[in-house]
């Protein structure tokens, strides 16, 4: 009689600590879920799109035509994308583009391990449907630092018959 | 003097038992859930901090469409502002307090830069800022621009990477 007693105190001993077992293990989980983040979090960043859509009005050293005007980055890279032709002064569409943005940028953000802004991205792709799911075609692209966890970011569309050149961006704390 | 031995039922003592682990369970998913909603509530803090932010800064984006800013040889740039009207206005004396509201408003040239800060008759176009109003004390927000202007050397308009500044007293 005495020992049905205790091995029932027992079960019940066992019971509530599987209860706690249990409870501490779903609270284990919910902390991993929620502090392991394996997807860099983006947040829409105004700032950034003012950047991208100012920098794309910046006219550049580049003409192509003589007697021709002097392209916006926007024309520019449109004519990287699409011709790839050389500027009189013989420096190629895509090389003036890359360079244009690359000096807005360093001019605009401090990036460096030690500021607050690590590293950044810029893609300047190509979709012939904006609506897909693919990488689309690069035409180029500007990485520096690390870009692994959460960043702030935005794109720019250029019109690009039947297109779109999408110039997206992504700068990380 | 007679005890009184109270004698607990076997029913009686598994209420009881039921009951503290209750209270335990209770006071476990009590603690998970301060902890959840302090972790919540200090990212919905910083967000909203964030959309407060980017409401300003669309606001000062919006006085680029100003008749005083706004560059009209376009009409495909919203962000493109006409530097040449801007410095106009900087010694204006019909503008005085016409921006009375802000305690700084600037427009700055980011990329390329010139060796000179601010813009004077002597200088312009060859230097880096415009400043309207200085009041001094306030918090400061910026947007980026197109400064625009018609460039007689290229003999066409020539757009470079600007901000505008604006500096609000007392905004917390």
């Amino acid at each position: 009689m005495e020992k049905i007693r205790k091995k029932k105190g027992q079960e019940e001993i066992v019971g509530f600590v599987l209860i706690v077992v249990i409870i501490a293990i779903a609270f284990v989980v919910f902390l991993g879920i929620r502090l392991r983040n394996p997807e860099p979090v983006q947040k829409e960043s105004e700032i950034l799109y003012q950047f991208i859509e100012s920098s794309m009005e910046q006219t550049t050293d580049c003409v192509i035509r003589e007697n021709g005007k002097n392209l916006a980055l926007n024309e520019l890279i449109r004519e990287c994308h699409s011709f790839g032709n050389t500027c009189l002064n013989g420096e190629n569409s895509c090389d003036v583009s890359i360079a244009s943005l690359k000096g807005m940028i360093d001019a605009s953000w401090k990036i460096s391990p030690q500021d607050v802004y690590k590293g950044y991205e810029f893609k300047v792709n190509y979709y012939l449907n904006s609506s897909s799911e693919d990488d689309g075609e690069e035409i180029f692209s500007l990485i520096k630092g690390n870009c692994t966890s959460a960043y702030i970011g935005n794109s720019y569309f250029i019109p690009q018959f039947p297109g779109n050149i999408i110039v997206s961006g992504k700068i990380c704390p | 003097m007679s005890l009184l031995r109270v004698r607990y039922s076997k029913g009686q003592f598994k209420i009881q038992q039921m009951v503290f682990i209750i209270i335990a369970i209770i006071i476990l998913f009590g603690i998970v859930s301060v902890f959840f909603i302090s972790v919540k509530f200090s990212s919905l803090r910083s967000d909203v901090e964030d959309l407060r932010k980017e409401a300003v800064l669309t606001q000062v984006r919006k006085m680029t469409g100003a008749p005083e800013f706004n560059w009209i040889m376009s009409d495909d740039c919203s962000s493109c502002v006409d530097l040449d009207k801007i410095f106009l206005l900087k010694d204006r004396n019909s503008y005085k307090g016409f921006w009375n509201d802000v305690s700084l408003l600037k427009v700055s040239r980011v990329y390329p830069l010139y060796d000179i800060g601010e813009c004077t008759t002597q200088n312009y176009p060859r230097c880096n800022s415009v400043t309207l109003v200085n009041k001094g004390d306030f918090e400061a927000y910026e947007s980026f621009v197109s400064l625009c202007r018609f460039d007689d050397t290229l003999k066409q308009t020539k757009c470079e990477l600007g901000k505008v500044i604006m500096g609000f007293e007392g905004v917390e």
